[in-house]
C-alpha cells in the first residue's frame, strides 16, 4: 500500500499516553512491534480497521492519529466532483 | 527474527534437504533409464519433505501474521508465481528451438521441468520475504 501522503503522529500519541511502548501499543492492537515501527515511519499504511484500532488505543479520533496529505489537492478535489 | 521470516529460513532449509536426500535418485535413475513405480519413489520423498516443511507450516503461521506480514507474504507469492510461469514458458520454448516441432524429448525432462520451477518458485518466495524484512531493518 502506498503510504507516501500519510503522516501519523504515533510517536507523539505514545508519549502523550504515559510513554507507551511500541510493543504496549502492537499488543494493543495485535500486530508485531515491526508493524507498528513501519506505521510510525511511515513505511507502511495500515488498513482501515487497523488504524481505527491505533486510534481507539489513544482515545482519540482517526483523523487525530493520520492525516491525508494529497500530493496535488486541486486533482483530487476534481476528482471528487 | 519474527515469524515469517524463520518459515522462509524452513523453506530453504528444506530444499537444501529435498535436494540432498532425493537428488542422487533422481540422477541415478535418469543415468540408469530406470522405468516403472520406483521411479516415483524419490520424488515421494522429496515431495514429502517440501510438502511438510512448506504447506503445513505455512497453514498453521498464516493465522499468526498481522496484515503488514501477510502484504509481505502476498507479495512475494505473487513474484514467486510470475517467476514458475515465466519459468516453465522459457523451459518449454527452450525445448521447442533445440529438438524442433517433431523432436524426440527424454521422458524425465517434463516432471524435471516441473519440479525445477516449484524449486525456484520456493526460492523466489523466501529470498522475496527475506528481501523485503532486509530492506525494512536497512532504513530503520
Amino acid at each position: 500500500m502506498n503510504s507516501e501522503h500519510i503522516s501519523n503522529r504515533i510517536r507523539r500519541l505514545r508519549f502523550e499516553k504515559g510513554e507507551m511502548t511500541q510493543q504496549q501499543l502492537a499488543d494493543l492492537v495485535g500486530v508485531t512491534r515491526q508493524t507498528i515501527i513501519a506505521i510510525e515511519q511511515g513505511k507502511y499504511a495500515p488498513s482501515l480497521p487497523l488504524a481505527f484500532q491505533i486510534a481507539r488505543a489513544f482515545g482519540v479520533p482517526l483523523e487525530s492519529v493520520f492525516q491525508y496529505e494529497p500530493e496535488n489537492p486541486a486533482s483530487t478535489h476534481n476528482s471528487l466532483l | 527474527m519474527n515469524r515469517l521470516e524463520k518459515k522462509a529460513w524452513a523453506n530453504l532449509g528444506g530444499m537444501i534437504l529435498c535436494v540432498i536426500i532425493a537428488g542422487p535418485g533422481i540422477w541415478w535413475m535418469a543415468s540408469n533409464n530406470i522405468k516403472g513405480p520406483v521411479v516415483l519413489i524419490p520424488f515421494l520423498i522429496s515431495g514429502l519433505i517440501a510438502g511438510s516443511i512448506t504447506y503445513l507450516k505455512s497453514i498453521k503461521h498464516w493465522a499468526k501474521l498481522d496484515e503488514r506480514e501477510k502484504n509481505i507474504a502476498q507479495r512475494a507469492g505473487r513474484l514467486s508465481s510470475g517467476v514458475f510461469i515465466l519459468f516453465l514458458y522459457c523451459a518449454s520454448f527452450t525445448v521447442f528451438l533445440v529438438v524442433g516441432a517433431k523432436g524426440p524429448v527424454p521422458a524425465y525432462l517434463l516432471p524435471a521441468m516441473f519440479l525445477s520451477g516449484l524449486f525456484l518458485m520456493v526460492f523466489v518466495y523466501s529470498a522475496a520475504i527475506l528481501v523485503q524484512f532486509a530492506r525494512e531493518r536497512d532504513d530503520e
